[in-house]
Formats: structure tokens, C-alpha cells, sequence
């Protein structure tokens, strides 16, 4: 088949991105590139979600097996394009009367494109350009406040880290192709050889992608990047870009595992501790809410990279960890995505971006929908139930017991345990903390994201089958292709 | 149907009440739902039949088969009662608070959500399930302590929600070991209660498995009971939770701890190790011990009520351990059931207690013995009830907390032997601070300047007398619980082989 429908949400977002930088060529009036934006991007949800359970390569021309829609990639895809579209929802507030509002939503859709193809691709190289695609993007959007020096000090740092890591990466990625001769996923999987180069070459691609992931000792760009960028990137770069890290690492890492057989379970576990602890003790002590968001993003990575710890550990819990896994990056995609713009709104309310957990002080009063959205978003953060992080939280910290690694899971349940002050402060602030202000008007896009990451939030966590029955069919996909 | 019909009318109850405008609507929505609520628990405890045990009222539904979680509910000798305390307590106290000021709505709202949690816990047949509503039951008390609470309401709130979590995330990773093995054992992955503990028994376990579950689960229930020395979270919430948050906590909160160790821990016993019974027994006791002691030094007069709590959770401990041990089938049988009328009898009286320590607040404005004095003479109605309640608590014939701790008393002595006269060296401690903090606050000379008193509201009024008829009533006649208790003890304890465990 020379092109498929399930290609068309990657098409159509192409094609949306083309038409906005089109249109801000032409157009005076550039508020219109917002709604078109977000027009793509619910066609593409839409269709993602109408083509689900899909499992094709697309074999020979034109794509040479370098592509693969399945479960997996459509999962993460959603994700992708569930946190654009509240990234978009709140832009349009957030650069209501910027010039460039059309250079702005034409480097968000590429950055979304750029994530998606890494989700969909089965070929190292076509991950290694979607990857640049989304990265590129994102390093100009977070300097994208171009007055600010925090934001600019914010790009700088992503972006000398993010050179780093992907010359780390594309190093990994000639090696394995000296190794087996082909880029493809699929016969790496069959071909690479039990050898020190090709050990070296899963070092420097955990690497590479465990900058993406934040993932210690590769995050100390994170804090600073999350504080400094605009907060609706933030929201995109927490939510949607540490996320195609993980896909990248389900693909390529889980199959370097597998296909090797090297027992890394305790250097991963060193990592999946280390992160978590770090970034639980270091968000205890943080005063502006967005770093404090940041070291929490860490210390989730390192509940996600529990996943590799797992299968490499026990072969008969790797479906429920990859599960787990897939479950928990979508639960902090939205919250996190949220999260960040609530600091969107706090921004907003106090004309500043400099952020303070005093701000949050009597936000229940304030603003009442955007603490309440808060709350429940910072629930789920912190595996309360009944949000869909409590669920894909349980589901990730029972694939440890089933991979009998008991203490792995008692540290991560109390790591668990400890977040829960931190985020539980930010509660206690937004409802008996003195107000500081007048009751504000909430602005209608920023209420409307957080009420669309709220209610999904709350919905899968109420009623989690269809998107663990989806997990299921995502891991089961990642397992069997190799 | 009679429990999902619980909680909708609650879910529905606490939504109206958040969404009410005035305190006046507000209040009147949460008496009426809180009381259909009671009116459909009552109509449970008619239809109960107590030789179908668990399949009371029981509902099933898949919710996440590929996990294997199901909305699985339904009651028995145990778990109805609670229900029952539950719906009763949280009822009272919506009328209790008829006066609440301070953000009406929203303190009814959590008020229903939390009788919503409660009731969940303790009907709940899916440790998913169960799991959720036993967290929920934290997020109405973190704001009740923190937004209704004390001057040291933020260190006590965060206290409490994090000491307890920690307790709840170890427990869960006891669930998680259950669900594994049974799951490895059977092939069949299930989080349904009775299917597990059916089946554990004959799980093939190793010695660290089997120790690591039973800590696991006992170490989240002995925290929420609390045991000492588990208990510092419980002194700090009580004295800076509002009234209405203190009764819940210590007439239901507490409770739950104790209902996992008739759910969950009995029928586990048989594939434990036999050292842990000794383990629960010397935690109760301990606590029994602790408790007077330390509430005879307490300045405060609502720390020194919940340090009484701790005590009265310890004889369900010594209760439940006794009847696991090998004896007699009717000693056995009367310690585990007057644990469990325990459990109900400690609820109704300690909200009897708390009730006094908000009045006493209420109309003085402190809570410190020593500022009080000759209450009485300005109080005479507050006087008689508040005077009942500590009787009761101390263990006064013709109240129901005489014959829950009698009951465990005779039932423990012979599998326990000396062991309980070294619990009943707190009678007399007990007696002592009861009396002791009456005689102080109620009786002697007035205290001049606390001024001109008014006497107890006539919300507050109609709220204790009610709990205080309760008490009487079951003081008096218990067997209507009592006997449901006790065929239900008569089913849990079959479940133990040889006639108990000998150590």
C-alpha cells in the first residue's frame, strides 16, 4: 500500500503547520492561525483515535519499513496530540497579542509532527530526525518570550544540552549501524551481536534519550528550562517532549535489552532510584511552583524508568511494566500539561513570571476553577485516587512485584509517600491561605484546557479499561514485534 | 442495590451541598442526605440474613477485567455495623453542626464525601476498590483539619495525610504480593477479597513472603487504629481538627484499622507466622497501658479524649489476638465478638466525648482543664450528658463500652492468662482520668472568669442525646448487634484451623 489513513493524522498536521506559516505571511490578522491550529489538531486526534488497534509496516516503497503504526505509536500519538491541543488552548491566551503568533503555532505543530514521527518510526534514522524535528522546534519555543532573559537562559541551556545528548545519540545510533548494517529496528532485533561495541552503543542511546527523560545524572537542564521557558511550553515540554523520549526508549532501549539479553537490571535500577529520589527530595524544599513541577516531572521519569528495570529483570512481568509504564507517561502527560498551565494562569493573574508558592495562597477564593483543577491535577501527580495517576501508578508498582523486585517497589511507594507533601502544600495554600488579591476573571482558554486535562484526569481514573485494555494491546505489540 | 443506592445519595448530596449558595441550604441538604443515607442502612441491618455472611446485599460488576478489577460490594456481621456506625455518626454530626459558619458548603459537602469514603471502606469486596475509598477517606479530613482546624492546623493536616499515606502505599504493597502469588498460583489475577483470602490459605508461600504480606497489611491497620507506638499523627489531628472532623476520626477514621483486621488479617492468620498474634496482642496491650497514662497528663481536654481513643482501639487488638489463640471455642468466640462491638460501641461514645470537648470550646472558648471549673453550674443540661459519656467511656455498667470490654476481657483470659491483668491495670488508671478530668472541668468552684456561660445549643443537644440513647440502648439490650457480630465472629474464627493457633 503506497499510503494509509493511518498516516493521516501525521498528513494532516504536516499540512496544518504548512497552512499557518502560509497564512502568517499573508494575513495581517494573525489571530486566526490559533483556532486553525487547533482544528488540525482535533482532526488528527480524532482519526487517531478511529483508526485504533492498528498494526501495520509500511513495507517497500516508499517507506522501506521505516515506519510502523501500531497500538504503541497510535498511544503515545494521542497523548502527543491530546497535550498540543491544551498547549494551543492555552497559547491562544497566553500570546493573545504577540506578532508571531503565526512562527509560534507553526513551531508547535512541528514539534508535535516530530514527536509523533519518532512514535511511528521503526528505523533508527527516521526516530533520529523526528527527534531533531521536535527538538529544533521546542529550543526555539522555549526562548520564544524573547525579552525575558530567564527564557532565553531557558533555551540556551536546553539547547547546549540537547546538542549534546543528540550527538550522544547519533553516536550510539552509527555504531549499531556498524554493528549490523541496518538502521531498521526490526533486524536489529534479529542481527545485533552480545558485544562490547553494541553494549556501548545501548550506553551512549540510554544516554542520549535519557536527557530527553530527565533522567539523573542527564536532568540538571531540566529545572531551569521548566522555570525559565513560557509556561504553555513548559506545559508542551514536560508533557509532550520528555514523553517522546519514552517512546524512544520503549522502542529502541526494551529491544537492546530483549535482543541482548544483558543483565542491566541493577545499573537501570541505580537510575530509576537515584532519579526518583532526587527529584522527590529536591521538589520538598522548592519555592516557585513551576521548579518545584520540574524536580516532580524528574522524579516521575524515574517511577517510568522503573519499566526497563523490570524488563530487564523478569521476562514475565514485562507486558504489565511496559503497560504500567505507557499508563503512567499518559497520566503525567496530563497532569503535568495542566499543571503547567495553572503557572500559565498564576502568570497571568499576577503579570509576572517570576513564581512563588506565596501566589497560590488563597487561589481557592481567587480563582476557583483553576484551584480546583489544581487540586485534582496535583491528586493525580501524587497517586491519589480516583485519578488516573493513582491507577497507572498501581498498575506500574505491581509490575515490580510481579518482577520480584520487592524492595524496588517499597522504595518507590514511600518515594511515592514523600511527594505527597509536597504537592499537599500547594493545596494547603490554595484553600486556607490568605487570598492576596480580589477574585480574578479566569480567562475562558485557560479554564477550558484545565478542564479538559481535569476531566480526563478524573474520567480514566474513575473508569481506566478502555486505555488499559489499549496499554495492553501497546505492550503486547512492543513485545511481539521483536 | 442498597449499597450503590448509599452511595449515589451521598455522591449526589456532597455535589448539591459544594454547589449550595447560603449555609442555610447547605446544612438542610446534608441533613436530609446524610439521613436517607442512615434510613437505607437501618433498612439493611432488617434485611440482613446472617447466615448468607458476605453475600448480603452483594453487587458485582466488571470495571477493569483485564487487571482484574471489579465494583465488587457487599456487607456482613462486620462490615454492616460499620456501615451502620458510618451513616449513624456522620448523620449526628451534620445536625451537630447545624451552626457551622465558616464556609458552609463546603464543610457539608466533605462531610457527606467522607461518609460516602467510610461507608465505601467498609463495603468494599475489591481491594482496588477498597484501596480507593480508603484513601479517599483522607482528601474530606486533610480539609476538614486544615481549613475548620486550630492555629497549628497546617503542620497537624500534613501530618496526617502523609503518616497515614505512608501506612496506606505499605499496605498496598502487601495487596500487590497477594494478588501476585495468587494470581501465580491459580493463574487467575483477581483483586477480589474473597476469592484471595478463600484461596490464601493454601497459597504455596516462602517464610519471607508470608511474614512480608502479614507486616505489610498489619502495619497499615495498626497505624490507622492507631497502635502505639503508630500513633503521634492521631493527638496532633484531634487537637487541631474541628469538632465534627474529631468525632469522624475517632468514631469511624480510627475504625477502619480495625475492621482490616477482622477482614483481611483473620483469615490470613492460618498461612502467617503464629508470632504475630503475639505481635497484635502486645500492641494492644501496650496501648491499653499507654493510653490512661498518658491521658492523665494532658493539659487539654480533647488531647486528653483522644489519648482515651487510643486505648479503647487497643482492646479490639487484644480482642482479635485472643480469639485467634488455641482454647475453647466460646471464650474465643465472646473475645472476638465483643471486639467487634467494640468497634461499634467506641464510635458512638468517643462521639459522645468529642461532642463535649466541642461544646466546652464552643461556649468557653478553651479547652484547658485548668480554665475550667464548676461547668456545671452554668450547664446543667451539657453536664448530665457530658458526665454519661465519660462513664460510658470509662466502662460504666448498663452502657455498651461494659460490655464490649467485658466480653474481650473473659474471652481473652483463657488463651491469654496473665497477660490480661496486666490490661486491667488500666481500669483504675482509666477510672482516674475519666473522673478526674470531670471533676476538674464540670464540678468545683466556678471558674469567675469565664463569665456568663450559655448552655449547650439545641443542635448539639438533640446530636449527643441521640448518640447517648445509643449507648444506653445497647448498654441495656445488645443483642440485636450483638448477635449479628456473632455469627459472623462464629464464620471468621471456622476459618481457623484445630480450634486456634497454638503459639
Amino acid at each position: 500500500m503506497m499510503f494509509s489513513n493511518l498516516l493521516l493524522p501525521e498528513a494532516i498536521i504536516a499540512i496544518t503547520a504548512t497552512v499557518v506559516l502560509i497564512l502568517g505571511l499573508f494575513l495581517k490578522d494573525k489571530e486566526v492561525v490559533g483556532p486553525v491550529s487547533i482544528l488540525g489538531i482535533v482532526i488528527a486526534l480524532v482519526l487517531t483515535v478511529a483508526n485504533l488497534d492498528a498494526r501495520e509496516a509500511f513495507q517497500g516503497y516508499p517507506f522501506y519499513n521505516a515506519i510502523v503504526v501500531d497500538p504503541l505509536a497510535q498511544i503515545f500519538n494521542t497523548m502527543f496530540l491530546i497535550v498540543a491541543l491544551l498547549a494551543c488552548i492555552a497559547s491562544m491566551k497566553y500570546y493573545e497579542k504577540n506578532e508571531s503568533l503565526d512562527e509560534y503555532f507553526m513551531l508547535l505543530l512541528f514539534a508535535l509532527l516530530g514527536m509523533m514521527m519518532v512514535a511511528i518510526s521503526n528505523d533508527l534514522i527516521t526516530l533520529f530526525i523526528g527527534f531533531e524535528l521536535a527538538s529544533l522546534s521546542t529550543y526555539a519555543m522555549a526562548g520564544f518570550d524573547r525579552k525575558d532573559a530567564r527564557s532565553i537562559e531557558a533555551a540556551f541551556k536546553y539547547f547546549v544540552i540537547g546538542a549534546l545528548s543528540s550527538a550522544i545519540l547519533l553516536f550510539g545510533i552509527s555504531i549499531i549501524y556498524g554493528l549490523t548494517g541496518s538502521t531498521n529496528l526490526s533486524i536489529i532485533a534479529k542481527t545485533l551481536p552480545y558485544s562490547s561495541p553494541a553494549m556501548l552503543a545501548t550506553l551512549f542511546i540510554i544516554a542520549g534519550f535519557g536527557f530527553k527523560m530527565a533522567l539523573v545524572p542527564f536532568h540538571m537542564w531540566a529545572p531551569d528550562t521548566y522555570e525559565g521557558s513560557p509556561p504553555v511550553v513548559t506545559s508542551l515540554l514536560a508533557a509532550g517532549s520528555k514523553k517522546m523520549g519514552f517512546i524512544a526508549a520503549f522502542r529502541v532501549i526494551i529491544l537492546a535489552l530483549i535482543a541482548m539479553k544483558i543483565d542491566w537490571y541493577i545499573a537501570f535500577a541505580v537510575i530509576a532510584v537515584v532519579t526518583m529520589t532526587l527529584g522527590n527530595l529536591a521538589a520538598l524544599v522548592q519555592n516557585s511552583i513551576r521548579r518545584m513541577l520540574a524536580y516532580s516531572s524528574i522524579a516521575h521519569a524515574g517511577y517510568i524508568a522503573m519499566v526497563f528495570v523490570v524488563v530487564a529483570h523478569s521476562a514475565k512481568a514485562a507486558e504489565l511494566a511496559i503497560v504500567g509504564g505507557i499508563l503512567h507517561a499518559f497520566s503525567h502527560a496530563f497532569a503535568k500539561a495542566g499543571a503547567f498551565i495553572v503557572t500559565a494562569m498564576i502568570t497571568y493573574i499576577f503579570a509576572s513570571k517570576i513564581d512563588s508558592i506565596d501566589d497560590y495562597n488563597g487561589l481557592g477564593k481567587r480563582a476557583p476553577i483553576t484551584a480546583l483543577t489544581m487540586a485534582i491535577l496535583l491528586c493525580s501527580l501524587a497517586g491519589i485516587p480516583p485519578t488516573f495517576g493513582f491507577y497507572s501508578k498501581f498498575v506500574l508498582f505491581l509490575s515490580a512485584i510481579k518482577g520480584d523486585l520487592l524492595w524496588l517497589a517499597i522504595i518507590a511507594v514511600l518515594n511515592s509517600a514523600i511527594s505527597v507533601y509536597y504537592y499537599a502544600r500547594v493545596i494547603m495554600r490554595m484553600y486556607w491561605g490568605k487570598p492576596t488579591g480580589e477574585k480574578v476573571k479566569e480567562p475562558a482558554p485557560y479554564t477550558l484546557a484545565l478542564i479538559i486535562a481535569t476531566l480526563g484526569t478524573l474520567a480514566l481514573g474513575v473508569y481506566p479499561s478502555p486505555v488499559s485494555d489499549w496499554a495492553y494491546a501497546a505492550a503486547q505489540s512492543l513485545i511481539g514485534g521483536l | 442495590m442498597y449499597i450503590s443506592a448509599i452511595f449515589i445519595t451521598l455522591l449526589i448530596g456532597s455535589i448539591i451541598a459544594f454547589l449550595c449558595r447560603t449555609r442555610e441550604q447547605a446544612r438542610v441538604v446534608a441533613v436530609i442526605f446524610s439521613f436517607i443515607a442512615l434510613a437505607i442502612s437501618l433498612l439493611m441491618c432488617l434485611k440482613y440474613d446472617p447466615t448468607k455472611g458476605l453475600d448480603n446485599f452483594r453487587e458485582f460488576y466488571y470495571w477493569v477485567p483485564s487487571v482484574g478489577i471489579n465494583y465488587h460490594v457487599g456487607v456482613d456481621g462486620i462490615g454492616l455495623p460499620m456501615v451502620l456506625l458510618s451513616t449513624l455518626v456522620c448523620a449526628l454530626c451534620a445536625i451537630y453542626a447545624w451552626g457551622e459558619e465558616h464556609r458552609a458548603n463546603q464543610f457539608f459537602g466533605l462531610l457527606l464525601l467522607m461518609d460516602l469514603a467510610l461507608v465505601g471502606v467498609f463495603v468494599s469486596l475489591d481491594f482496588f476498590l477498597f484501596y480507593i475509598f480508603w484513601e479517599l477517606t483522607l482528601i474530606p479530613m486533610f480539609f476538614l483539619i486544615g481549613i475548620w482546624g486550630g492555629p497549628r492546623k497546617d503542620y497537624s493536616a500534613i501530618k496526617f495525610l502523609v503518616y497515614t499515606h505512608v501506612a496506606s502505599v505499605i499496605m498496598l504493597l502487601g495487596i500487590f504480593a497477594i494478588y501476585y502469588f495468587h494470581g501465580k498460583a491459580t493463574g487467575v489475577y483477581t483483586f477480589d477479597i474473597p476469592v484471595l483470602l478463600s484461596a490464601y490459605q493454601s497459597l504455596p508461600l516462602s517464610q519471607f513472603w508470608k511474614d512480608f504480606i502479614f507486616a505489610a497489611l498489619l502495619f497499615g491497620f495498626l497505624v490507622k487504629m492507631p497502635a502505639v507506638p503508630f500513633h503521634t499523627w492521631l493527638p496532633d489531628a484531634h487537637v487541631e481538627a474541628p469538632t465534627v472532623g474529631s468525632i469522624i476520626l475517632a468514631g469511624v477514621l480510627l475504625k477502619m484499622g480495625g475492621y482490616g483486621l477482622f477482614r483481611f488479617l483473620v483469615p490470613m492468620i492460618p498461612n502467617a507466622s503464629s508470632f504475630f498474634i503475639m505481635v497484635i496482642a502486645i500492641f494492644g496491650i501496650v496501648s491499653i497501658l499507654y493510653s490512661p497514662l498518658a491521658a492523665l497528663t494532658q493539659p487539654d481536654i480533647k488531647k486528653l479524649v483522644a489519648f482515651s481513643s487510643i486505648g479503647h482501639m487497643g482492646f479490639i487488638s487484644l480482642g482479635v489476638a485472643a480469639s485467634l489463640l488455641a482454647g475453647d471455642d466460646i471464650p474465643r468466640i465472646l473475645a472476638h465478638t465483643g471486639a467487634m462491638f467494640q468497634m461499634f460501641a467506641h464510635g458512638v461514645i468517643t462521639s459522645i466525648l468529642f461532642g463535649s470537648c466541642g461544646v466546652i470550646e464552643h461556649a468557653t472558648g478553651t479547652r484547658i482543664i485548668q480554665d475550667l471549673g464548676g461547668l456545671a453550674k452554668k450547664m446543667p443540661k451539657f453536664a448530665f450528658i457530658m458526665v454519661a459519656g465519660f462513664f460510658a467511656s470509662m466502662g460504666f455498667p448498663g452502657m455498651c463500652g461494659f460490655i464490649a470490654e467485658v466480653s474481650i476481657l473473659i474471652g481473652s483470659y483463657p488463651q491469654l492468662g496473665k497477660l490480661v491483668f496486666i490490661a486491667m491495670l488500666s481500669i483504675p488508671l482509666s477510672a482516674g482520668y475519666h473522673l478526674w478530668a470531670i471533676q476538674r472541668t464540670l464540678f468545683g468552684p466556678y471558674n469567675e472568669y469565664l463569665g456568663d456561660l450559655h448552655d449547650i445549643t439545641w443542635h448539639e443537644f438533640v446530636a449527643m442525646a441521640s448518640w447517648l440513647i445509643i449507648v444506653v440502648f445497647l448498654g441495656i439490650y445488645p443483642m440485636p448487634l450483638f448477635d449479628m457480630m456473632r455469627a459472623t465472629a462464629e464464620q471468621l474464627l471456622a476459618l481457623i484451623p484445630q480450634g486456634g493457633i497454638a503459639l
